[in-house]
């Protein structure tokens, strides 16, 4: 494989590397979006849904706790991550559970 | 061409195709907006306002060297230059490391898009084990392809159903501007051919005959030929010719040495290979090429423009290049003046112009004195 360039493109290595890291992550968000997107369109040819029946659900109570208890538990892990100074078996043994 | 050999398309996995248009969108976002952005920076630097005035003033007779650096450094101070040509480097790496995985997912159906039927008689292809590999052209991972162009047996099939359509097709990449379209490009430059009519026409670096298959659509009656030191390109050359239906006679010979009778063709087109050679390499090759050619032949050659003939910031991006998308011989064939070298072959009414919008093919023509 060829060798790295000579300096790094933003000044930092440091620097060059979460820019890599951001843009595997738009790729693979973009990967699993265009999977979404097939999925959508291979149940609506087969007859199975509408792709509007998508848009238009509304979760009844149930799922939509369960979808919140999802969505917290994503936006602890990704944005509550670099705070989390007092990790111990017991915390991470909630962090488990969810 | 005929049912039976109408090749069966590799169609990707969804994650091998997704991954590889992502790569398409990036750069061509890339190189459009966020490098108009870095050109509008160094269009209103001071420093790059000297230096295009300086460029302005001189000419195509400044030499550049120094000037090159300059201009880099100008380029340098802007962060959307320096995010553009990151995505252009992670794009150029990338093709591959998805590409290949891409094309083993489909092993079966690549190795079978690749063979030939049994009385496959359409043109010829020879190969020489025994050609001797030029120094310059070993070990090389040309545009950083993994192991260069020999290196992975589905190279052709990675570039046909994966590469080519997926993500070079909106353009943006080295010379290419963002949404130009590269076939229609190569016919632009086959038409700078003067006559309407060529018994024979050579191709040296035809590779797996882009350029060939275009020049069988625009001269059908002309008996083509060509030459390059990669024998995987040459084979899936040869296969595509089959499928394609077109007769090319095609053989692994060094470019300076073809093996071909004096005065034997009628034309030469040489596609985007100038900047793969070193510069003494490059005069050999013209050399060759007009022993080849009939009295009253005609040379095309189309390549990316010389630095003479950018403004500084598109110097700076064909320079970069050179050391970014492994293209060792790039800075140094920009800084001849191919049009001269021409001229002292022998070559006469030789010229040299862009024919694109923004620079971008560039051409060099001429002829064999009758």
């Amino acid at each position: 494989m060829a060798q790295k360039p000579s300096e790094p493109y933003l000044g930092s290595e440091l620097s060059d590397t979460l820019l890599r890291m951001n843009t595997e992550l738009l790729s693979e968000l973009w990967i699993l979006r265009d999977r979404v997107r097939v999925l959508e369109k291979l149940l609506e040819e087969k007859g199975v849904l509408e792709t509007s029946a998508i848009d238009e659900f509304a979760p009844d109570e149930a799922f939509a706790a369960e979808l919140e208890k999802e969505r917290a538990g994503m936006v602890r892990r990704v944005v509550g991550g670099v705070w989390e100074k007092d990790v111990t078996v017991k915390s991470l043994i909630e962090k488990g559970r969810g | 061409m005929s049912a039976m050999n109408k090749p069966k398309p590799v169609v990707l996995s969804q994650r091998g195709r997704a991954g590889l248009e992502f790569l398409g969108s990036l750069q061509s976002y890339a190189s459009s907006s966020i490098r108009d952005l870095a050109r509008a920076a160094f269009d209103t630097d001071p420093d790059g306002k000297r230096l295009i005035a300086q460029r302005d003033r001189h000419g195509a007779n400044e030499p550049w060297g120094d000037r090159l650096k300059q201009s880099r450094a100008v380029a340098e101070k802007y962060l959307s230059y320096r995010v553009e040509r990151f995505y252009q480097r992670y794009v150029a790496e990338e093709v591959y490391v998805r590409g290949i995985p891409a094309a083993e997912e489909r092993r079966e159906e690549a190795e079978a898009f690749l063979k030939l039927k049994p009385g496959a008689t359409l043109g010829s292809l020879e190969l020489d084990d025994g050609l001797a590999i030029p120094d310059w052209f070993e070990g090389v991972e040309w545009h950083l392809m993994p192991d260069g162009w020999d290196g992975y047996d589905l190279y052709g099939p990675v570039m046909a159903f994966g590469i080519g359509p997926l993500v070079f097709k909106q353009g943006g990449y080295a010379a290419v501007e963002s949404g130009d379209d590269i076939r229609q490009q190569r016919f632009d430059v086959v038409r700078q051919l003067r006559k309407p009519h060529y018994d024979r026409i050579f191709e040296p670096g035809c590779g797996s005959i882009p350029t060939l298959s275009v020049l069988a659509d625009v001269f059908p009656d002309a008996a083509l030929v060509g030459c390059d030191l990669s024998p995987l390109l040459l084979r899936n050359g040869h296969v595509l010719a089959q499928r394609l239906g077109i007769a090319v006679d095609l053989k692994q010979r060094n470019a300076t040495d073809t093996g071909e009778p004096d005065d034997a063709f009628d034309a030469v087109v040489m596609y985007a290979l100038q900047h793969e050679m070193p510069v003494d390499v490059n005069i050999d090759v013209f050399r060759e090429m007009f022993r080849i050619l009939k009295p009253g032949g005609e040379i095309v050659v189309s390549d990316p423009p010389p630095f003479k003939a950018v403004d500084p910031f598109t110097a700076v991006l064909l320079d970069w290049e050179t050391d970014h998308r492994e293209e060792p011989f790039f800075t140094v064939t920009r800084e001849v003046d191919w049009a001269d070298v021409m001229r002292d072959i022998g070559f006469c009414d030789v010229e040299a112009y862009p024919i694109g919008e923004k620079g971008y093919p560039y051409v060099q023509r001429g002829r064999k004195p009758e």
